[in-house]
């Protein structure tokens, strides 16, 4: 379980920063989206997730806007900026060396 | 929004110390966070009682939200914390380069002085501001001087209510700098017991003489690294994200710096000289805090009033 929480602790920024990349949220949906996504794998602590998105946002790789929903009610929607993408692209292929370098090990090819 | 909501708020908007502006976001960004939270519970079946508590559990400590969310917002960019020491560095070259006794520059540095601290007052009030609204008291301190070449009977006269005036300007600055967050008071104030501490040395008398001029030359390079040092340590407070740290930065340097100063011109540095110094230091930290904290309950008592008198 602290294992767990570490993981996602190391790697809240490239989860949102993904997330965001495909539609622009507020707080409360992040975690939602991410709890449906990773089919309950990723619980964001409610209380971690906005000093977080506050530091994307300083960094200059997300921005909030507030908008109205459906109901009148208003929601400070994050997007993705250039800067954000850029980042994102990085971690991407960074991820994907990574996720390869462990499969050669856990799954070594039959010789 | 319950009470006990409220609570939990009210101690994050205590605790985060960040631009106002910013304080609105995040006071209604967790607001409507909270909202949405707790329908979602009591769609689940649990009552308004058991859903406030499961929410507030999940949120997690108020204080950690607002020290991380503080973090998050602290850390000025390398523009701002030279922006923010420029006041020290004009101070320290004006020793440095044997400008102090050019009327010019000093006027320069002057028009500068009130020139950025207005221009940073009506933009947000950023960090860098603090260090230029300092510099706004020594002209008020200067005026002071002049009226003690006033003839005597004019001297008795106006002194009290110089005095009046400046304690009153003093506690102005002090308490709208507290306001906003009362390390900014402390990292305002910050140059003051080094400056009154040159001052009593150069010009121990209060008369400033030809003496004065010479004791002034003497001791210019030394002045000038004393500043030099007040530049720094404003950049790095800037740059820092913990508070705690920048708590330390401040006290340490204040002190070292104040020590330094003593121990040159003296030449010598006993405990009871340096036990004075730490009482002067210690009054620098501990009046902004104080100030801090008795504005905020006058605030809270104003509240209270306000919404007991509409009710009944």
């Amino acid at each position: 379980m602290v294992q767990k929480r570490e993981l996602i602790k190391g790697n809240s920024d490239s989860l949102l920063l993904c997330l965001l990349a495909q539609q622009a949220m507020y707080g409360y949906q992040i975690i939602k989206e991410l709890e449906k996504r990773s089919q309950g794998y990723f619980q964001f602590k409610e209380g971690t997730l906005y000093p977080a998105l506050h530091r994307l946002e300083k960094a200059g790789l997300i921005i909030g806007k507030w908008q109205m929903l459906a109901n009148g009610r208003p929601r400070r929607y994050y997007h993705l900026t250039a800067k954000g993408h850029a980042k994102l692209s990085t971690e991407r292929v960074q991820w994907q060396d990574f996720i390869n370098a462990v499969n050669l090990i856990l799954q070594p090819a039959e010789i | 929004m319950t009470t006990a909501l409220n609570h939990y708020l009210e101690i994050i908007r205590n605790n985060l110390r960040i631009d106002l502006a910013e304080e609105k976001n995040v006071i209604s960004e967790l607001e409507t966070h909270i909202e949405d939270k707790l329908q979602e519970l009591k769609e689940c079946g649990l009552s308004e009682e058991e859903a406030e508590k499961t929410c507030l559990g999940l949120l997690g400590s108020a204080k950690t939200i607002a020290r991380q969310i503080y973090e998050a917002h602290s850390q000025g960019s390398w523009e701002q914390a030279f922006l923010a020491a420029m006041p020290h560095l004009l101070f320290a070259a004006l020793f440095a380069l044997n400008w102090w006794h050019h009327i010019g520059w000093l006027s320069i540095i002057l028009v500068m002085v009130i020139g950025a601290s207005i221009y940073g007052w009506w933009h947000g009030k950023p960090a860098w501001v603090f260090p230029w609204l300092g510099y706004l008291l020594v002209p008020v301190a200067a005026f002071g001087l002049v009226l003690l070449y006033l003839p005597k009977e004019w001297s008795l006269l106006t002194i009290p209510f110089y005095f009046l005036f400046a304690l009153w300007w003093l506690f102005c600055i002090v308490a709208q700098t507290a306001k906003r967050d009362w390390l900014f008071s402390s990292l305002m104030l910050l140059p003051a017991p080094i400056i009154i501490g040159w001052f009593l040395t150069l010009v121990p008398d209060a008369k400033i003489t030809a003496q004065t001029m010479e004791r002034v030359n003497h001791f210019a390079p030394w002045i000038a690294l004393s500043f030099l040092i007040l530049a720094l340590t404003i950049a790095a407070f800037i740059r820092l994200r913990q508070r705690w740290l920048r708590i330390a930065l401040l006290i340490i340097s204040g002190l070292l710096t104040l020590t330094t100063v003593v121990y040159y011109v003296g030449g010598k540095l006993d405990v009871q000289t340096f036990a004075g110094l730490i009482l002067v230091m210690w009054g620098l930290f501990l009046i902004p805090p104080l100030l801090e904290r008795w504005l905020r309950k006058s605030r809270r008592i104003y509240k209270r009033h306000v919404f007991s008198s509409s009710h009944y």
